[in-house]
């Protein structure tokens, strides 16, 4: 729930999310859900000359379980909080 | 039927009526028209009667020879002729139906029953083989039989020669036997005439039917094999019996057949066996019929067939002229087009009279084109157009837009048919000016036109794909998509939705205040049942969601009820029996795969005796605890065990990296609790929880200040255990979050701490290695503590310093004057912080001694002598360095360059003017005169680069620059401006 909840607050930020097959998709995040599925819009792919077919795709759906990461946007994550956060969901883990 | 008084319109009853009485005057007095085809008078004009479109009659109707008894409409008196009655009826309509037909071959088909009717009496002649119809045995047909039928069948020759004088009524028996035998021998005569003609006639046509009998024949054969259980055939020996049809059917729905030729011939079958052949001919005629009915049909359809072709020809060849015009239209206009702007070049380039030249090749031609264009009114549009108009009949057919084009085009030859018809004349530029604008405004006309066009059709295209998608529109209702929705927050619901969502919760809450958005409460939906949602950040919330919100909050409790239920039954021991195959025990939550699988249960246990579970935080750590170990241990417990002995300090190795770590977390931990604590803070009405939280609060805050080790004496380790805690930068940003805790008095101590080990701090020691220009990755990390402990350590020290009193500062100040530690302080940034606060802390509360404010307990006197003795000393102290404090100056002197080319120096030196600026408040006139004198240098160059601009400084860093020297030179009450270079 916590990078669920991260995610929330990222709503309109961007971000550049990369795929396990080695697509990287710079975006809009619209949306997340439970499963971290993921809703960009706005979408551009680096290193289009390799994806061409990409080039038209506005945006997109990702499965959650395709991702290997997610770019976040420095300025709009709060370290600490995030960290606080993390404590706090280990703390429950070991009660 | 005339009971009522009703003349019935019954003509053929009447007449029959009449018939049968011997109403012969009657039949007389009709004008019944007359045929006397056949007969002695007979004119042979029926012969020559040839009309229009007979040429398919013979096809149609059969050859005229042949008219078999059918017709025989008058002989209604025989009993089995009565059977032929019906196709009279049959047959009125018929021949109705093929008047609207093509007239022609109806017409014939009329002109071919009049002569049937006028040969009855061949037909009741003694020779006929049809006479004996009646009879059983054709041969033995007698003159009895003419007897008996005469007075009818002699009715008609006898009307027609003897009626006259029957009418007269007075005949002798002999006259009346005489003129009977006349007629007879007359009759006979005819009958020979007849049939020698006929004979004549129809000798090939007879082959011919002979021959299609004897086909008939056969396929009947066929036929029979092919139905030989027939009850037909059973019932009669002969074939042709049995291949007979029920006559009556047959006769009423057979058209009126085309007679066949032995009907009308008899004697030419005289010898054979006269009954079989009729009966033969009975079947003949009835096939004939078929077949005639059938050629009929095939007649007209292959008459439609053929006029459709015809037709579809027609189509067609319009269709391609249609087609070689719509080409050779087009290349009118291309030519026309082409021929435009030809001309408008020629216009332009060529002289008038070449131009004139070309205008009149070409003119003419356009003007026919126009004529041509103008014949194209719809009033020429028959179909049957000659080749040679060819546009005339198709210009129906082209599109709108291509007659529109046509008729500007049309228009435009004629105007200028007409410009040029008027002669290179008085004012032809002006003509052709007045043309060329013309001209341009038509292709610009033109241009807009097919623009439209193209846009309309883009819309259209749009609109289908529109229309194409739009197929799938609503197949979800609203209120599924809410179903949905509500399954799939239901899959959100927890027990405790702040804390799962705690994230989204707090950065929402404090990206709130930052924006000035004063809401307490959590962006949580609770559910009555414990359960709920944290909706994140939800900046948007009003209007129409809010009823939504409370509709979904009432049904997704429903669910997850229901869900937890269900979990329940599931959970129970029966839910197993009867079951088949696999049966998961996962939750419906599904949450991701953790692929970190930390054993947390070894974690907790101590750090500092398992150097196991040390070894991968710090290599290094571990190698040397590895290598020391034993020997450490050893020393260490004979230090405790001496200082037990002594005064009870308990001496310390520091803490390793490891071990700071694990502490922080667990103080983390506190503070995470402590805060958590705070938020669910009772009311003070509930005094027995109020009472139990402040004392569980309490109890954790003190744990907390134990685990900082503040109150450890400074002898413990070194560094000191709490200056470890706060190496890591997470341990920096501790402090605020303890600040807020703790209060003043704990607060204070924890300054005195920071201050006593001020030098044992890794920002102070580390603190030259900033003065360097490169950016290592050291370098990089330095700044970065340094800036988290300005932002966090200073930041959580300034509320206390700006509280604290005199003794507190003096004696603070104390511990740092020292020789070394200043010369080392003032060169470092958290130095200069640290005293820039003693400095400014002084000034406020020599200003309260100076107007007396009460507020604050007052400085003793004593306390401000110590002070300047203090200042006094620093003063000496710094003296010698005073530019040294610049760290732009340092790294001047390392780069060897002036102060002035170090990049970003105004940032970095503007905490050293401030410090300057609160040191040269406190100075008495000699010390402001030293000041001056040791900085005149750096002032003098910084107001230099300032106003004159020497160098590529931009602007905003040149007043930066200006207002750091301002910020010194206002506390000595000087101004930048007062320097004139």
């Amino acid at each position: 729930m916590l990078i669920f909840s991260v995610f929330k607050t990222l709503t309109d930020q961007t971000v550049s999310v990369e795929l396990k097959n080695d697509l990287s998709i710079t975006g809009t995040l619209k949306s997340v859900d439970q499963f971290l599925n993921i809703r960009l819009d706005n979408i551009k792919v680096q290193d289009e000359a390799r994806h061409p077919h990409m080039m038209a795709v506005k945006n997109c759906f990702i499965r959650g379980s395709v991702v290997r990461y997610v770019q976040l946007p420095a300025e709009h994550v709060d370290t600490q909080l995030l960290e606080d956060a993390t404590r706090r969901e280990t703390a429950v883990q070991k009660r | 039927m005339s009971f009522f008084g009703f003349e019935q319109n019954n003509d053929l009853e009447n007449e029959k009526r009449r018939f049968l009485e011997g109403g012969l005057s009657g039949a007389k007095q009709e004008d019944v028209a007359v045929y006397t085809w056949g007969e002695e008078n007979y004119d042979g004009l029926g012969d020559a009667l040839l009309e229009g479109g007979d040429e398919l009659n013979d096809e149609t109707f059969g050859a005229t020879g042949d008219i078999g008894k059918d017709f025989d409409f008058s002989g209604t008196a025989l009993p089995e002729h009565e059977k032929a009655a019906p196709s009279q009826s049959a047959h009125l309509p018929q021949t109705g139906q093929s008047q609207q037909q093509p007239s022609q071959p109806s017409q014939k088909a009329s002109h071919l029953e009049s002569p049937h009717s006028s040969q009855l009496d061949a037909i009741w002649g003694n020779k006929s083989p049809f006479s004996v119809l009646p009879r059983s045995n054709g041969s033995s047909r007698a003159v009895d039989q003419l007897a008996t039928q005469s007075p009818k069948y002699t009715h008609k020759p006898a009307s027609l020669n003897l009626g006259p004088d029957l009418h007269k009524g007075v005949h002798t028996l002999e006259e009346i036997e005489k003129e009977m035998l006349a007629a007879a021998a007359a009759q006979h005569r005819l009958q020979q005439q007849q049939q020698q003609q006929q004979q004549q006639q129809q000798a090939d046509e007879h082959s011919l039917q002979r021959e299609l009998q004897q086909l008939q024949l056969q396929e009947q054969m066929l036929h029979q094999q092919h139905q030989p259980a027939s009850p037909n055939l059973l019932q009669s020996p002969t074939r042709a019996h049995a291949q007979r049809p029920p006559v009556g059917i047959q006769h009423t729905a057979t058209p009126p057949p085309r007679m066949h030729p032995h009907s009308q011939s008899p004697r030419f079958h005289q010898q054979q066996q006269q009954h079989q052949i009729h009966l033969l001919q009975m079947q003949q005629q009835q096939q004939q019929q078929q077949r005639q009915l059938l050629e009929l049909q095939e007649q007209r359809e292959r008459q439609q067939r053929q006029q459709l072709l015809q037709l579809q020809e027609q189509l067609k060849l319009e269709e391609l002229e249609r087609q070689q015009q719509q080409h050779r239209l087009q290349q009118q206009q291309l030519q026309e087009q082409q021929y435009i702007q030809n001309h408008l070049i020629h216009q332009r380039g060529i002289s008038p009279a070449l131009s004139d030249l070309h205008h009149r090749g070409l003119s003419p031609a356009m003007g026919e084109r126009a004529r041509r264009v103008g014949r194209q009114s719809p009033a020429v549009m028959t179909p049957q157009v000659p080749l040679d108009v060819p546009f005339a009949q198709n210009m129906q057919y082209l599109p709108q837009n291509i007659q529109m084009q046509q008729r500007l085009l049309a228009e435009m030859a004629q105007a200028e048919f007409l410009s040029t018809m008027q002669g290179p004349g008085h004012s032809e530029r002006d003509a052709r000016e007045a043309r060329e604008l013309q001209e341009m405004l038509r292709v610009e006309a033109m241009r807009k036109i097919m623009e439209a066009e193209r846009m309309e059709e883009k819309r259209k295209r749009k609109l289908d794909k529109i229309a194409h998608m739009s197929r799938y529109n609503d197949l979800m209702t609203q209120s599924d998509k809410d179903f949905i929705t509500r399954i799939q927050v239901s899959q959100l619901v927890t027990q405790d939705p702040y804390a799962d969502d705690f994230y989204a919760q707090v950065y929402g809450a404090i990206l709130r205040s930052r924006m000035g958005i004063a809401t307490s409460e959590d962006r949580v939906l609770r559910f009555g049942s414990g359960g709920g949602v944290g909706l994140g950040l939800g900046q948007k919330v009003p209007g129409r969601r809010q009823s939504a919100m409370q509709r979904m909050e009432a049904q997704v409790e429903r669910i997850v009820n229901n869900a937890r239920l269900r979990e329940k039954e599931k959970t129970s021991l029966n839910n197993l029996q009867g079951a088949l195959g696999r049966t998961s025990g996962r939750s419906y939550k599904a949450a991701p795969r953790q692929l970190l699988q930390v054993d947390t249960s070894n974690a907790s246990t101590s750090p500092t005796t398992s150097h196991v579970t040390a070894a991968h935080i710090s290599k290094a750590d571990s190698t040397k605890q590895e290598g020391e170990g034993a020997a450490r241990e050893a020393a260490k417990m004979g230090r405790e065990a001496l200082a037990v002995a002594t005064e009870g300090l308990v001496r310390r190795e520091p803490l390793t990296h490891r071990e700071t770590l694990v502490k922080l977390e667990h103080l983390y931990d506190l503070v995470l609790d402590v805060e958590q604590r705070r938020r669910d803070q009772p009311p003070p009405e509930e005094v027995e929880e109020f009472e139990q939280w402040t004392t569980e609060c309490n109890a954790i805050i003190d744990q907390i200040f134990d685990e900082l080790m503040v109150s450890e004496p400074l002898e413990t380790s070194k560094p000191h255990p709490f200056v470890s805690l706060i190496t890591p930068i997470k341990g920096k940003k501790l402090l605020p979050r303890v600040a807020r805790i703790f209060e003043l008095q704990r607060m204070q101590v924890l300054l005195t701490l920071i201050v006593a080990c001020f030098l044992q701090l890794d920002v102070v020691t580390q603190a030259p290695l900033l003065d360097t220009l490169e950016e290592t990755r050291e370098v990089k990390e330095l700044e970065a503590q340094t800036q988290a402990f300005q932002n966090s350590v200073v930041q959580s020290i300034l509320p206390v310093i700006a509280k604290a009193q005199m003794r507190l500062v003096v004696g603070l100040f104390g511990i740092l004057l020292d020789e070394c530690t200043i010369q080392t302080l003032v060169m470092t940034r958290p130095g200069i912080a640290l005293l820039t606060l003693f400095f400014s802390r002084v000034e406020v509360l020599r200003h309260n001694v100076a107007t007396g404010s009460e507020v604050e307990e007052l400085p003793t006197p004593e306390e401000m002598q110590r002070w300047h003795m203090m200042y006094n000393l620093l003063f000496d102290m710094l003296r010698p360095h005073l530019q040294l404090l610049f760290p732009s100056v340092r790294l001047a002197l390392q780069a060897n360059t002036t102060f002035v080319n170090i990049p970003n120096a105004d940032v970095m030196d503007q905490p050293v003017w401030q410090f300057l600026a609160t040191l040269a408040v406190h100075a008495n006139e000699e010390q402001q005169q030293a000041l001056v004198t040791g900085l005149r240098e750096i002032v003098l160059e910084n107001v230099a680069t300032a106003t004159k601009g020497w160098g590529n400084d931009s602007e905003e860093r040149r007043r930066l620059r200006l207002a750091n020297v301002n910020i010194f030179l206002h506390a000595l009450g000087l101004d930048s401006s007062q320097i004139t270079l």
